[in-house]
């Protein structure tokens, strides 16, 4: 007898399957809020002891960054399910749109993607009331409350941030902008105070940004100028040093081989 | 290539063939190669000879003794692969050399060998990145066309994506290279470095029956792997650890032998390889992933690397030890590219470079 969460899924509809799950987007009444299913499906590749301890791990330690996230009040996805043996987590369904593609360069749709139906015409950041520079400030100040939570998220990218679509919205929410970046996939988070951490963070987000959007530059500055406006003098200088230092680290990378 | 318009692909069609040997000398492996460019677009390879220095069991090699070892051997394997082309000095387009990254002393021998022919013959000189040698001649051996690259060697751990005339690092080490950490294990534990400890390694780990709990490390796109080692090393000490890996009677059962540390090694780090090369996929949205380097023919990598693919409707494509590990013939694969898009290497700027990435190198040969 399969779990229950598992005969969800079975009647789910499969939205996407990224690196390291496949997403559902599960209805468990007719009339209730979608649910989005992320399952966490057992890779033959890797060793099954393994996979089992990691795949559990993964999930429950998801759950857990995103409580602590919820309460820090960083934008999260809300938690629905926790199946850490079968490596099921539902979470809310976000109406919006991830970051990557609606910067420049992001917009090759990903492996295994349903572009769905009701996405219609390319979305376009006008559509949520931003400039290139108000989303980077955004993010510049989602990444400085959670790390101020000292969470790690570990896997930053433009992939792993959403913007929650304005009708989202109801008229009486006071907002200055009419949107919300919501980030997604705390699978490789944990929790840290160390100031190293931290840096490396920005740093994997630093080359997301160079892989994935060509000319990023100015656009990461503007991350970092709204991170440091959310810390104090102190913790930002202390961030600030340590990410140049990591920087350094991944250019002398390239040694003898 | 600092301008602001966009570079564009450089490489024309073939007007007649092209020949060029390439000389790979950035570790233990002294090689020389010479491939042909045929009109049709295809490549030959003509000739592909290796000789590797080969320390005792538990020692690396240090630097100014394997340089020693190339400057010995070039004399035997650059005229071997020359008679076996069948083709003179005087026939070839370019001398295609390493220029980096790699130890510097063996690099430099290497570099001095390609000077005092292309001096003695008057060949133009192409330096060449190590790394981006390795891609080329993984791309022109298994056809893959554009496809995600793990590079795994003892020196390099990289997964890299084209884009845009450049070769771009998704994640890399953050620390040491895969392959030195299964080589420095396999000094810890005695085995031979003949043909190779990563061989041996994984022969003995075919033996392994448990899987020790080690730490996991990726991050994002990157792992860590010096701690793997440290961790494991510290298992050789545990009170279980049978060296010769048998037990001490019938009740003996609770044991670690080095066939279960090399099958747990391999396991654990072969996984998170895999793992980023997924993420790497995910994320740029490739069903194509070629794997280079030493580490690069070990069947077991190659298998997981099979099985993750599969899973996700794609492919994998790798190739065996003769082009995986460290070879004469992708300097010149590399060498010549650039040589057909007018890049060669002046006499005075033909040094060498311990620190050479692969992001810095133009790929003016590719769309």
């Amino acid at each position: 007898m399969a779990s229950v969460s598992l005969q969800l899924i079975s009647f789910s509809e499969q939205i996407s399957q990224g690196a390291e799950a496949r997403i559902f987007k599960a209805q468990v009444t007719s009339d209730s809020k979608p649910v989005l299913l992320k399952h966490r499906f057992k890779k033959k590749y890797r060793h099954e002891a393994l996979d089992a301890t990691l795949t559990k791990a993964r999930v429950a330690g998801e759950a857990r960054t995103l409580l602590k996230c919820l309460k820090a009040g960083v934008h999260v996805p809300q938690i629905l399910v926790v199946d850490a043996s079968e490596g099921i987590l539902g979470i809310e369904w976000i109406e919006g749109q991830c970051v990557r593609k609606l910067l420049p360069g992001g917009e090759e749709p990903e492996e295994g993607e349903v572009d769905p139906p009701s996405t219609g015409p390319q979305q376009s950041l006008d559509e949520y009331g931003l400039t290139i520079g108000k989303l980077m400030e955004l993010i510049g100040a989602e990444l400085a409350k959670l790390h101020k939570a000292d969470i790690v998220h570990g896997d930053l990218t433009t992939s792993n941030m959403m913007l929650r679509h304005p009708s989202a919205f109801t008229s009486s929410t006071k907002q200055d902008v009419p949107t919300e970046l919501v980030l997604i996939d705390f699978g490789l988070s944990f929790v840290s105070t160390l100031v190293e951490d931290k840096a490396v963070d920005l740093y994997v987000l630093e080359r997301a940004f160079a892989s994935t959007h060509p000319d990023s530059e100015p656009m990461f500055a503007s991350v970092l100028q709204a991170y440091e406006r959310a810390l104090t003098a102190r913790e930002w200088k202390a961030v600030k040093n340590r990410l140049d230092d990591v920087r350094l680290r991944g250019r002398k990378r390239s040694m003898v081989g | 290539m600092a301008s602001s318009s966009r570079p564009h692909c450089l490489l024309n069609e073939p007007d007649r063939p092209y020949l060029a040997l390439g000389l790979e000398g950035s570790a233990n492996k002294l090689g020389a190669g010479v491939i042909r460019h045929e009109l049709d677009g295809s490549s030959t390879v003509l000739s592909n000879f290796r000789h590797t220095y080969i320390t005792p069991p538990g020692e690396g090699f240090q630097p100014k003794d394997t340089a020693l070892h190339h400057r010995e051997w070039a004399l035997k394997v650059i005229p071997d692969c020359m008679q076996k082309a069948g083709i003179s000095m005087h026939d070839l387009d370019c001398i295609c050399y390493t220029k980096g990254p790699g130890m510097g002393a063996p690099l430099q021998s290497v570099a001095l060998v390609a000077r005092t022919l292309s001096l003695l013959y008057g060949k133009p000189l192409v330096g060449v990145n190590h790394c981006v040698g390795h891609i080329e001649m993984g791309r022109e051996i298994t056809g893959a066309k554009n496809p995600i690259v793990l590079y795994v060697s003892g020196g390099n751990t990289q997964v890299i994506a084209y884009s845009r005339q450049c070769y771009r690092i998704f994640g890399e080490t953050l620390d040491i290279a895969v392959g030195n950490c299964l080589d420095r294990f396999a000094r810890v534990i005695n085995l031979s470095n003949d043909p190779s400890p990563g061989y041996n390694i994984e022969q003995e780990a075919k033996k392994g029956q448990r899987l020790v709990g080690l730490p996991y490390a990726t991050k994002g796109m990157d792992v860590s792997l010096s701690g793997i080692l440290t961790s494991i090393e510290a298992l050789t000490y545990d009170k279980r650890y049978r060296a010769d890996g048998l037990a001490r009677g019938p009740d003996d059962t609770d044991i670690i032998t080095p066939a279960d540390l090399c099958f747990s090694l391999q396991e654990t780090v072969f996984s998170m390889l895999v793992e980023i090369t997924e993420r790497a996929m995910a994320h740029v949205g490739s069903k194509e992933v070629l794997i280079v380097g030493g580490v690069g023919c070990n069947e077991r990598l190659q298998e997981m690397m099979g099985i993750m693919a599969e899973e996700r409707g794609g492919r994998v494509f790798a190739t065996d030890e003769r082009f995986c590990i460290d070879n004469g013939i992708m300097i010149a694969q590399a060498g010549l590219l650039a040589f057909r898009c007018g890049l060669t290497t002046p006499l005075a700027k033909s040094t060498c470079t311990q620190r050479f990435r692969t992001d810095q190198v133009p790929v003016l040969w590719r769309h």
